[in-house]
């Protein structure tokens, strides 16, 4: 059969008789690794931590604690049953039985006593049906993402262009748009009056790119300029803004949304709310909302960044500029969102732009993705990518202490091995809120406070700091705890677990 | 004492285990493991505990297990009693117990007279 190597599939065996475990493991371990559950609830708990390695599930109807319908139904719940086959095993074969199991997306069903040739057959024909499955459907994600790099390539060539005419690094465009992404987002959640979705965030935000492509019509004697311009080369240099729609408006493709958001960026990204911005002097709501943002972005950065006649002003001092209405005035929801995402904005701006590049191609290639209802197996493979480079960047940065991972849905908290050592618990904990040993290591007001903080964070600042006092290496003692709450990335974010370290309290003030 | 006549003392087939698992050795190695499998014993104590819900699940694994081995007279009566305790006719099931009590003991004691010949 499979040849040994590191391609070996990998089957979950979940029967509450070592016997029978044991049996199966025999027929099928010499070509395929074998995980065994002793219940229902371990079963969910392997799952949980491995379904993207698991080929196969053989599971057993009775066992105790949860049996194996509780299964299938997390299955279900979890969307696991789409890409991680069941093969049920029983000797229940009464037709009832049968049928509810096939209801419940069962593939195949082996009845006892097992007939070795029988359950080699059946296991291999699923793993190869599945096997082919993924194959097809890795090849769509993979071509969805590459469209969505290529697009964004585009763009971002685009704009540095204008950028490199303009002596400037080409950061701007990318900060632009990052701002504008963050600044809609927060629109967003604060009022549907916009109708802002995330494909209409992400084509502003794409097209905020190119809100200064019209300065490649201004000669670079008066686009470089050190000094102060006179009134003539003023009205030249705020020509851009016109320009710049005309030349949108004679790109084909005029039916194409980012078009029609590129041009209306052009043309009204120094327009003020009050009415006194150019080149049409239009006020409020007469100005686009993508527009409006664009502006404040625009604004935000070039206060922000060193020209050839100022300074980087600090971030407090930008927005203390901006908030008393020394660039302008803007509309003041707008002007709650930037101060509500200051933390987020300060952050973004600092990280590599290359890969948050890289990361908003995910972001959105997972958005893309969610709209075809029959991929949902990919697009859940994609949010678990999105959620395990987040946890990556996170651990890399608190390496060498007590980790933790917590899930909120089904409840279950993961320790790192040397974590569970110290705090002399399960790596896994299933329903830890009720679990005594935990609860004995740190205390069930504590535990149930640290969740209240995390359940209390948003998207843009999730990570708490908790001082509290935990038993450690043996002994209770305080530490200090920092955890990051982890959110879904759907429109209206849901709360999906935390990750943290512990560290003891006298370590953190040593380390300071 | 052959693994044949092992089958043959504890009231199973041979025939029938050695065509699904298809090798002597699997067989042997199983049939000396049924000594430790727990469930008989399980269902002992939780009959008499009266937790019927744990004895029908221990039933239920001791009739599975005996029925992968071919031990078709343990087999039996593990089947009667699960289905007594599936329909919730507690009385019949603790009625139904000596007689798988007799049969554990039977088969169990075949399959030590079988292990005790093999070690020497």
């Amino acid at each position: 059969m499979t040849p040994k190597n590191n391609q070996r599939h990998t089957i979950l065996v979940a029967d509450d008789s070592e016997m029978n475990r044991s049996i199966l493991r025999s027929m099928l371990e010499e070509s395929y690794e074998i995980v065994e559950a002793e219940d229902g609830l371990q079963a969910v708990a392997i799952l949980q931590q491995m379904e993207q390695e698991l080929s196969l599930v053989l599971l057993d109807i009775v066992m105790p604690n949860m049996d194996g319908f509780g299964v299938l139904s997390a299955m279900n719940k979890y969307g696991w049953i789409d890409s991680v086959p069941v093969i049920m095993i029983s000797a229940e074969s009464t037709h009832t039985f049968i049928e509810r199991a096939y209801d419940m997306g069962v593939t195949d069903y082996i009845s006892r006593p097992f007939d070795m040739m029988v359950v080699r057959r059946r296991v291999i024909n699923t793993i190869m049906l599945y096997a082919k499955q993924r194959r097809l459907t890795a090849m769509v994600n993979e071509q969805i993402y590459q469209k969505e790099k290529i697009n964004n390539l585009m763009i971002s060539i685009l704009s540095h262009i204008v950028e490199f005419r303009n002596e400037e690094s080409g950061l701007h465009v990318l900060h632009i748009q990052t701002m504008t992404e963050i600044l809609l987002k927060s629109l967003m959640r604060k009022t549907d009056k916009y109708n802002l979705d995330r494909e209409t965030i992400n084509l502003i935000s794409n097209a905020s790119t190119l809100h200064d492509v019209g300065k490649i019509c201004i000669p670079s004697e008066i686009l470089n300029k050190p000094g102060k311009f006179t009134p003539e080369e003023f009205a030249v240099m705020k020509s851009h803004s016109q320009m710049g729609a005309d030349m949108m408006k004679e790109v084909p493709f005029q039916e194409e949304p980012l078009v029609k958001y590129a041009y209306e960026i052009c043309r009204w990204h120094h327009e003020r709310y009050d009415g006194r911005g150019y080149p049409d002097g239009l006020k409020g709501e007469e100005i686009p909302i993508s527009a409006q943002v664009v502006s404040l972005a625009d604004v935000y950065d070039a206060l922000t960044s060193e020209r050839v006649y100022k300074p980087a002003h600090p971030h407090e001092k930008a927005m203390s500029m901006i908030l008393n209405g020394e660039c302008g005035i803007f509309q003041p929801l707008l002007l709650e969102c930037l101060v509500e995402s200051s933390d987020l904005i300060q952050q973004e701006m600092a990280v590599d732009t290359v890969t948050k590049g890289d990361q908003r191609i995910m972001e959105n290639t997972a958005a893309e993705v969610g709209q075809y209802e029959e991929m949902s197996a990919t697009d859940r493979t994609l949010r678990m990518l999105e959620h395990e480079r987040a946890k990556y960047r996170f651990f890399i940065t608190v390496a060498q202490a007590v980790l933790f991972e917590y899930i909120a849905s089904p409840s279950m908290l993961t320790l790192s091995p040397s974590g569970a050592k110290r705090l002399e618990v399960a790596e896994s904990t299933l329903d830890p809120y009720h679990n005594e040993k935990l609860l004995e290591v740190i205390g069930q007001e504590q535990l149930l406070e640290l969740a209240k903080l995390l359940h209390s964070t948003t998207p843009e600042a999730p990570v708490v700091e908790y001082n509290c006092s935990v038993r450690l290496d043996g002994h209770s003692q305080p530490v200090h705890i920092i955890s990051q709450a982890m959110w879904s990335i759907d429109e209206t974010p849901q709360y999906v677990g935390a990750i943290g370290k512990i560290t003891p309290l006298e370590k953190k003030e040593e380390a300071l | 004492m052959t693994i044949q006549e092992c089958y043959a003392a504890l009231e199973g087939s041979y025939t029938e285990v050695l065509g699904r698992l298809y090798s002597e050795a699997l067989v042997k190695k199983f049939v000396v493991k049924f000594l430790a499998d727990q469930s008989y014993q399980l269902l002992e104590s939780t009959l008499k505990a009266g937790d019927y819900e744990e004895a029908f699940r221990a039933a239920h694994t001791l009739k599975g297990v005996t029925q992968n081995l071919s031990f078709t007279k343990l087999y039996q009566s593990s089947h009667e009693i699960t289905e007594a305790l599936r329909t919730k006719e507690y009385d019949q099931a603790v009625q139904l117990f000596p007689k798988l009590e007799a049969d554990y003991l039977q088969t169990a004691g075949a399959i030590r007279t079988f292990q005790s010949e093999q070690e020497t």
